[in-house]
């Protein structure tokens, strides 16, 4: 085991006690391994000194937390509990307690300019050492559904931004949304984009099995009901989509796609499709060294009409 | 019955001068129609004549009617349509008659149709009984009317029948004259048999009917026929008499109307202006029959999904027989994939063609922009026939241009005299003529191409005069015109479906109306995408598509991956159903719009 990642939802939402037995689970039931990385997601309005005290005499290396913005107007938009100062405040105790931690913010709110969105990076860069940006969506069925976001022209230049910006102060955009300074990649979500095996425990979690996805009973009474493998939802991928969605997992990345090794693992046939499809775009979307292809700054903006290519 | 007491007569008129009401008060007074089943234009059974308030099909009826001396006669009444566009099923009626009820409307006076009708029927040796109609309106000045039918069309009006259709004045009158002044049927019953098709409809039970006049000789049930233009030969199932309804009766003689059904499939079998003989003894020679029409508006149809083609092309063969003035012929478009291009006689024909083909046959359907056939002349001597912008040879091929033009006749008050002329001139029409018909009223001629015509010219002759003016008008056939075709690229590939002809004059204005257009229409690329408007080699208009700067980007983690997946597959479908032409896809809508761009543009 490499990685451990303790999150999605708010595990800062357990109180001590909790946290307590739910390591001893992890203690019981997995064999850790020195040098893991073990990361949890934490929101600042929640996170206390008993979580820290906790995670800092167990295995706990990284704190990933959701800090979306530093801007009173945002967070009251986004409908966010915390404030600027817990904000501050849980970025200096995590980073007092040795932990490497990370942060999350948000872009494309309206009326966020450049300027609110500069200090928002400027004020995590400074304590952090891997960040990751996204772009606000208002997806059906959640509280912004039906609200009013940011065009893609709109939120163009803040994303441009943050790539110029980020680069100036050290960092490396390692990903289509992550960025990190000394080689501070998180090591968990490479894992996602390399198709890497993936144990999902929890209800509502996500792993993967060798080309097989599956997704844990959502609702905590079914998924302690359930017995055995609790899955409720699986797909398994045909050898020629694993490979589409490898390629386009790949290009997520800075390191791309190495064509050796992906002919050794897919075959020469879709290597080559793949290889073709990518060619008839133009040239400065990607950056092409040492028998790999991965995105330009360019290329990253155009992502998704990039991998559409590749589907 | 003898044919001295047969008379067959159509109404004739302008459009809404009141020939279908009159209609129904002559069916009531002869008793054909029974009191509690009538309503309204009885005779305009379409749903789309009822929705309008128009004819579009003209309707034969058989009445009987005991005059005032007590004889009874058999009258044959055919209702006809007033617009413009069918006058093709006027000129066919006529043919069945002897005689013809002109009618004008009292407070209108004469009118366009007016004259193009009743001079249509006298080419024809018809009788012209003048009718001044709607005497119960106010503004009704029957004298004025009658004076007008005198001086404008040059009838005999001083015995004109002043009558209300609305209140049934003067339909007394009318019947007795029609007895006393339509010629008797001329004819042999005994000399072999020729009867004129003058109409057909569709029937999905007995297949093809014909409308009939014998003209010579006598049809049996039973007996077997030919065509003559085909020499198909089959039995008379069934033949019959409108009375309204089809009614079976056993022979039809000489100077009669009447229907047959034969079991006839397709339009080829059984055409319009073919003469019936019978096998027996068969006529020496074919009636004259008519003169086939020529379509002057042409566009494509093409079914919504692309399976329903056959069903598309059945419902057109099926109109056909019911219209037998459309012409329609299989043609792809890159936009719209397999369709046909189909000839009317005029924009409400079109219309009404789409209109019935979507109700009476079912069929969902697009239709693109009307456009008029192009004669070209090339270097070579050649002359080439082009209805749509793709059957252009190249530029340098071509020595000339011709379009089709009109003449013109616009009846208008004389208030508005000076806005009509200013809209002939925008449409590039050429003064002609004007005369006062009466101290208030004008008629206008003008010469004036075609295609302008058919873009709007009759809603904004109608907007411009406020409903008071009329026209008719005739085609004079082709001249030269500076047309040129205006070819629309997108990053540097013509493509077909967005070019056009129009005046050079024109080109600039059109050409940047349809590059805007596209340029919005067209999503943006990886790259950025040229739209052009060009004339050959020459580029008149030129924008840009910018290149997409960025998409929406969302982080990717675990779960995400399979609905990341799912996104840009279905982005991918969406692009899928966009038509590539070169790198670039072009979304649907962009060519179904520009099918409209003439028109939006006037907005
Ligand atoms: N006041 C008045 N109105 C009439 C008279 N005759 C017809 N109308 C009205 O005029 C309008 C047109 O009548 P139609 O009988 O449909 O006219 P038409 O000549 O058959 O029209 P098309 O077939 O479309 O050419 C209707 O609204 C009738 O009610 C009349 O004698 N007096
Ligand atoms: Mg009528």
């Amino acid at each position: 085991m490499e990685t451990l990642y303790i999150g999605g939802g708010t595990p800062t939402f357990l109180n001590a006690a909790d946290w307590e037995s739910l390591i001893e689970i992890l203690e019981n039931g997995l064999s850790f391994s020195k040098g893991m990385e073990v990361s949890v997601e934490a929101n600042p309005d929640s996170l206390n000194e008993d979580h820290l005290r906790l995670w800092k005499t167990w295995r706990v290396n990284r704190v990933s937390l959701g800090i979306q913005s530093f801007s009173p107007g945002i967070l009251r938009w986004l409908g966010r509990l915390h404030d600027e100062k817990q904000a501050i405040e849980a970025l200096e105790r995590c980073a007092e307690c040795g932990f490497a931690s990370s942060g999350d913010l948000i872009f494309g709110i309206p009326g966020q300019n450049l300027r609110l969105w500069h200090s928002d990076l400027r004020t995590l860069c400074g304590s952090v050492n891997h960040l990751s940006i996204y772009q606000l969506t208002a997806e059906p069925g959640t509280p912004l559904a039906g609200k009013r976001v940011a065009s893609q022209s709109e939120a163009y230049p803040l994303y441009r931004f943050a790539q110029w910006y980020l680069n100036r102060r050290g960092f490396l955009q390692y990903e289509v949304a992550s960025f990190a300074r000394n080689e501070s990649w998180c090591r968990h979500n490479l894992s996602y984009w390399k198709q890497t095996n993936v144990l999902g425990l929890g209800p509502s979690a996500w792993g993967y099995l060798d080309g097989l996805r599956y997704r844990n009973a959502a609702p905590l009474m079914r998924y302690l009901r359930q017995e055995g493998l609790r899955w409720e939802w699986t797909e398994s991928l045909l050898q020629e989509d694993r490979a589409r969605e490898a390629a386009i997992l790949a290009l997520r990345t800075r390191w791309g796609i190495r064509w050796k090794t992906f002919r050794r693992r897919f075959g020469g046939e879709i290597s080559r499709k793949l290889g073709e499809a990518l060619s008839e775009l133009s040239p400065d979307l990607f950056v092409k060294r040492n028998g790999r292809i991965s995105l330009s700054d360019k290329g990253f903006r155009l992502g998704n009409s990039i991998w559409e290519r590749l589907v | 019955m003898k044919r001295d007491r047969i008379r067959n007569f159509c109404i004739i008129a302008h459009v809404d001068h009141g020939k279908s009401t009159l209609a129904d008060r002559l069916l009531e007074f002869t008793e054909t129609v029974d009191p509690r089943t009538m309503r309204a234009q009885y005779l305009d059974t379409l749903e789309l004549e009822r929705e309008r308030g128009i004819t579009i099909k003209s309707v034969p009826v058989r009445m009987n009617y005991r005059a005032a001396d007590g004889t009874e006669y058999i009258l044959n009444l055919i209702d006809t349509p007033g617009h413009v566009d069918f006058s093709y099923e006027v000129s066919r009626s006529l043919a069945a008659c002897e005689g013809a009820l002109l009618v004008v409307d009292a407070a209108q006076g004469v009118e366009a149709q007016t004259v193009a009708n009743a001079y249509m029927a006298a080419e024809q040796g018809l009788e012209l009984i003048p009718v001044v109609n709607k005497i119960d309106l106010p503004s009704a000045q029957p004298e004025e009317a009658k004076r007008e039918l005198e001086e404008i069309i040059g009838v005999d009006a001083h015995n004109a029948i002043l009558a209300s259709a609305k209140e049934g004045k003067g339909i007394d009158e009318i019947l007795e004259r029609i007895v006393h002044d339509i010629p008797v049927p001329q004819g042999d019953p005994e000399a072999p048999l020729q009867a004129l098709i003058f109409d057909s409809v569709y029937d999905n039970y007995r297949g093809v009917i014909c409308y009939i006049r014998i003209v010579n000789g006598r049809l049996k049930a039973g007996q077997s026929i030919r065509f003559m233009a085909t020499g198909r030969e089959c039995q008379a199932e069934e033949i019959g008499v409108f009375r309204p309804g089809m009614t079976p009766v056993n022979e039809l003689e000489a100077g009669e109307v009447g229907y047959l059904a034969a079991s006839i499939k397709t339009i080829h079998e059984a055409q319009v202006g073919d003469t019936i003989t019978e096998v027996a003894r068969p006529a020496r020679e074919a009636l004259p029959g008519y003169k086939k029409m020529k379509p002057v508006v042409f566009c494509g149809f093409y079914p919504v999904v692309n399976e329903d083609y056959p069903q598309l092309r059945d419902a057109l063969e099926k109109l056909q027989l019911n219209d037998s003035a459309i012409q329609f012929e299989p043609e792809t478009s890159s936009a719209l994939g397999f369709g046909f291009r189909c000839g009317f006689l005029g924009l409400l024909h079109m219309d009404i063609a789409r209109e019935r083909l979507i109700r009476e046959f079912d069929v969902e359907l697009v239709a693109t922009a009307p456009n008029v056939v192009y004669q070209i002349v090339k270097t070579d001597g050649e002359i080439l026939e082009a209805n749509r912008p793709s059957d252009f040879p190249d530029a340098g091929q071509i020595e000339e241009i011709r379009e089709p033009y009109i003449r013109l006749t616009v009846f208008v008050p004389s208030e508005f005299v000076g806005k009509v002329m200013q809209l002939c001139q925008d449409k590039r029409g050429i003064f002609h003529s004007m005369d006062y018909i009466t101290p208030e009223r004008l008629r206008l001629s003008y010469i004036l191409p075609l295609a302008e015509f058919i873009v709007d010219f009759h809603d904004k002759l109608k907007s411009t005069t406020r409903g008071y003016a009329s026209l008719d008008y005739e085609h004079v056939g082709f001249r030269a015109s500076e047309l040129v075709k205006v070819d629309v690229l997108v990053n540097q590939e013509p493509v077909d479906a967005f070019s056009f002809i129009c005046h050079k004059d024109a080109a600039y204005h059109m050409g940047q109306s349809v590059v805007r257009k596209l340029k919005e229409l067209i999503p943006r690329q990886l790259f950025e995408v040229p739209i052009q408007a060009a004339i050959g080699k020459k580029v008149i208009v030129r924008q840009n598509v910018k290149p997409l700067r960025k998409d929406v980007l969302a982080k990717c983690y675990g779960g995400d991956i399979t609905r990341k997946r799912k996104l840009l597959e279905k982005q991918k479908e969406g692009k899928k159903k966009m038509k590539q032409i070169g790198r670039v896809s072009i979304p649907q809508e962009a060519f179904l719009a520009f099918l409209n761009i003439g028109k939006e543009e006037e907005d």
